[in-house]
């Protein structure tokens, strides 16, 4: 295979040295497909819409929706106006802004495996490079179920629409949404049919946790500051908890989750992005590839789930009828497009044990449910305690272990549980927190984790996103896991709709002398 | 983030004793805890000392660091110091309070100094002293700056990080160097807030060079021109934007100005010129800026007052998609808040400043 030089990049424009706006990508067309879907209109033109707004988008930046539906251009973005008007983080829609973003939006009206469609696709994409300067530079976001994605990237590459610099040509980029299969050997298929047309590092797989502020700032409280890492590791940290946990059931969802369950939806995506980046070694820098190295290395040292028994350390619980926040809530077996004797799991909760030098046998139990309490994401890293009780023969002293905990949603921060002297004459001692939050400190708005994923692959910086090997090896360590669950004939443990999940998830960490910390 | 007044008493401004003002602090934030509990936080990320010398100044610093203080909690120590006032030093602390969600509050804790006569050196070290450790400490200068007391602007100025200016008050250029001395001399950051009033013009400009086509045009400039929106005075202070604009192209595209304001670039001389346009609103600000390259195009940037937007577009023999930029707020408590979110100094602006100073001669007439 020979491989061409890329050609030469233009030096970077000096004008944008100091401006808030400094890394502005080059102008390209982004097609979405399936772009008449609840994620287009939500979260995907909300996001470059508010970009726009922020002047983080390039003059020119085009966007193309490709679905079935027959829009014209300006029903579109009539449509995807309605939709920011919704859902844009920078709400009210500023017209003149609004205006400038909607002449670089288009459509086209086609089937995913509709050849011509193709033909009309690329005729567009190549009358924008003439008269929006997106010079051949493409972004496929492809916004569609897995099952479509085998005929859209065939097409594309049948219509000659995929380039590449290392040949020569305009780069072009290709985004995929979650579920990356549904189990090791889908995604193993699913990653095959991408590379086919595209090479890996064309590849931006979104999971859109790792778009998130408070993900990122795991690693700059980790790696830029000089007083945690010391601290981080098994000889003072005795054990780790993460909570991913949401209020809502599943909604309109019931189909999707039946085959699905909280593990694949949930665990096996972003709360092993969670624990990859509190666990991983520092990477040599903060690009792509050394800090998807160092995540996939964490997950290669996830302990196997032992062959026979891999239901000891994991618990699955799905949610009886109950009550949220003070409203009443169905059973999930009552949900819509629900199996009435369904076994899919709402709620999960395992130990996990990364074996390396740094972790060995620190416990990380980790959880996910639907219809518990409040939505919240929150990693708590409990220290060991003082290695000497010097004040064990008073009264009014009970020391605790300290607790740094990161909030991931909502109300973004991070506090420290210590223990302090409580003022008087007696040594009494009280638990007091040093408290970091977003809102307290930086005032602003965070950016969508949508915005800030959508601008990092126009600028080419795949750091945010799950390669290839991360995917099919966090799918192999939780397959045997799931296979076992399929094969029990036993149902879930059942939790009542707005509790904590069910008794057994207490008693996995109560067995070992922990409680789960009440986020 | 809405700020949300709170109804707290430990608003209300309290009169104390200049030598314990941190002991009263205390005692307030105690107070406070009996009132209110844990729905209140005391934050700072910033010291800001605002210097003023009259009451309206004072009463603008306080108002705007009050609202600032919704977006970047800090420390305010706000200084009324006037020599020729009667000799006394007297100060008061307050807090601005902000709702964040949630039934929290947020304070921050403002005091006020007002010296006059030859107290007005106990200033220095009364500021020096209430500054919180290990917190980066911004002085914002409002006026013109001062080109005597040299000794009591050195004081206050060391324990600064940044120096806050806002130049559309310079009465020469004078003013522009004495900023750059700072740079130069001193490990205090100058910051001007007519710089940051310019980061609309700059986002624009630098929007038209971002097709790759268009980056080698840098090297074709032929012509800067820029109107600068005047009252129809001979201020100096007017014309300030426009000059930092002129002196960011010339910087960043890398054109030599010599001491007498005359610039080269790759393709020889280049014009650059400054025209004051009276007008009734934006007095200092510009209202239009232009381009022009060898092959006879030009790029244009255009305020659209009613839209709230800049106008990128070019002319002539390229083709580049207008571009739009919203305007930002020109509030002084909105300036305030941008300068102090950016934790290290502005570099680019360092740049700027030397090079607007020479620039100054030949086109500030």
């Amino acid at each position: 295979m020979s491989v061409t030089a890329p050609t030469q990049a233009p030096a970077a424009n000096p004008l944008r040295e100091g401006l808030e706006q400094e890394r502005v990508p080059d102008a390209s067309c982004l097609v979405i497909f399936g772009a008449s879907g609840d994620l287009t209109g939500r979260k995907l033109l909300p996001a470059l819409y508010s970009l726009a707004h922020d002047g983080l988008l390039p003059t020119g930046q085009t966007i193309i929706g490709f679905a079935r539906p027959d829009f014209t251009d300006d029903a579109f973005r009539m449509a995807m106006r309605e939709a920011c008007d919704k859902h844009a983080r920078t709400r009210p829609v500023d017209d003149a802004i609004w205006e400038n973003f909607a002449k670089g939006l288009f459509y086209v009206q086609g089937e995913f495996g509709d050849h011509p469609a193709y033909i009309r696709l690329n005729e567009k994409l190549q009358e924008c490079d003439r008269t929006r300067g997106t010079g051949g530079r493409r972004i496929y976001y492809l916004a569609v179920p897995p099952q479509f994605f085998p005929v859209i990237s065939e097409l594309l590459g049948r219509e000659k629409m995929v380039t590449d610099p290392e040949h020569g040509g305009p780069f072009t980029r290709v985004i995929i949404e979650k579920p990356f299969g549904h189990d090791l050997q889908s995604a193993k298929e699913l990653n095959k049919v991408a590379v086919s047309t595209f090479r890996e590092r064309q590849v931006f797989r979104i999971d859109h946790y790792l778009g998130k502020e408070t993900v990122q700032n795991l690693l700059v409280l980790r790696f830029a500051n000089g007083i945690f890492e010391p601290f981080w590791n098994r000889q003072y940290i005795d054990h780790v908890q993460v909570t991913v946990a949401e209020s809502i059931g599943v909604e309109k969802r019931g189909s999707y989750f039946e085959g699905a369950g909280i593990t694949r939806d949930i665990i096996q995506n972003h709360m092993l992005q969670l624990v990859s980046l509190i666990a991983m070694e520092p990477p040599v820098a903060f690009e792509a590839d050394p800090v998807r190295d160092e995540k996939v290395k964490v997950l290669r040292a996830l302990r196997e789930f032992p062959k026979g028994h891999e239901q000891e350390n994991a618990v699955r619980g799905q949610y009886a009828d109950g009550s949220v926040l003070g409203e009443k809530a169905i059973a999930y077996r009552k949900e819509p497009n629900v199996n009435p004797e369904s076994k899919v799991e709402t709620f999960a909760a395992m130990k996990v044990f990364v074996d390396n030098w740094r972790w060995a046998d620190v416990p990380f139990y980790i959880r996910s449910g639907k219809r518990l309490p409040k939505r919240v994401t929150d990693i708590s890293i409990h220290f060991r305690p003082a290695p000497y009780p010097m004040w064990r023969r008073l009264r009014g002293v009970q020391t605790q272990p300290n607790v740094l905990a990161i909030r991931i949603q909502p109300d973004e921060g991070i506090s420290l549980k210590f223990d302090s002297k409580v003022p008087g004459p007696s040594v009494r001692t009280a638990p007091v927190t040093m408290e970091f939050r977003y809102a307290t400190s930086f005032g602003a708005e965070p950016p969508e984790a949508y915005e800030r994923l959508l601008l990092e692959t126009m600028l080419g910086d795949s750091t945010l996103f799950a390669r290839r090997d991360e995917v099919e090896t966090a799918w192999a360590w939780l397959d045997p896991l799931l296979n076992a669950w399929t094969a029990d004939p036993r149902p879930p443990d059942f939790y009542p709709a707005g509790t904590w999940g069910p008794e057994s998830a207490e008693r996995l960490i109560e067995r070992d002398g922990r409680k789960w910390r009440r986020p | 983030m809405e700020a949300s007044v709170s109804t707290l008493p430990l608003e209300a401004d309290v009169r104390v004793d200049v030598t314990s003002i941190e002991k009263n602090l205390a005692d307030l934030w105690r107070s406070s805890k009996e009132v209110s509990d844990d729905a209140l936080t005391r934050a700072a990320l910033w010291n800001v000392v605002a210097h003023t010398s009259n009451p309206t100044t004072h009463t603008e610093a306080s108002v705007a660091l009050g609202r600032a203080s919704a977006t970047v909690p800090q420390r305010s120590i706000i200084v009324r110091a006037d020599p020729a006032a009667a000799p006394e030093i007297a100060s008061w602390i307050s807090a601005n309070c902000h709702l964040v969600g949630g039934g929290k509050q947020v304070c921050s804790e403002e005091i006020s100094i007002v010296a006059g006569g030859d107290r007005v050196h106990r200033v220095p070290p009364l500021v020096n002293a209430l500054l919180i450790p290990d917190m980066p400490v911004a002085v914002w200068w409002l006026g013109d700056l001062p080109n005597e007391n040299e000794d009591y602007v050195l004081a206050l100025l060391d324990p600064a990080d940044r120096l806050i200016v806002d130049s559309v008050h310079f009465d020469s250029p004078a003013d522009l160097m004495l900023v750059n001395r700072v740079a130069e001399k001193t490990t205090t950051t100058p910051a001007d807030l007519n710089w940051v009033r310019l980061a609309e013009w700059r986002q624009a400009t630098a929007s038209i060079f971002d097709p790759p086509h268009m980056r080698g045009r840098l090297d074709m400039i032929r012509r800067v021109r820029v109107i600068a929106g005047t009252s129809g005075a001979d201020f100096f202070g007017e014309i300030v934007e426009s000059l930092l604009y002129a002196g960011w192209i010339s910087a960043q595209v890398g054109h030599h100005v010599d001491s007498a304001g005359k610039v080269e670039g790759p393709l020889g001389s280049i014009e650059y010129n400054i025209e004051r346009r009276k007008q009734e609103s934006d007095i200092g600000g510009i209202s239009y800026a232009e381009v022009a390259f060898d092959d006879g195009s030009c790029a244009s940037i255009s305020r659209d007052r009613e839209r709230g937007i800049l106008v990128a577009n070019v002319d002539g023999n390229v083709s580049v998609p207008e571009s739009v930029t919203r305007a930002i707020s020109r509030n002084t408590e909105d300036l305030i808040v941008r300068q102090l979110k950016h934790a290290k100094g502005d570099q680019v602006l360092l740049k700027v400043l030397p090079v607007a100073s020479r620039l100054a001669k030949r086109v500030a007439r």
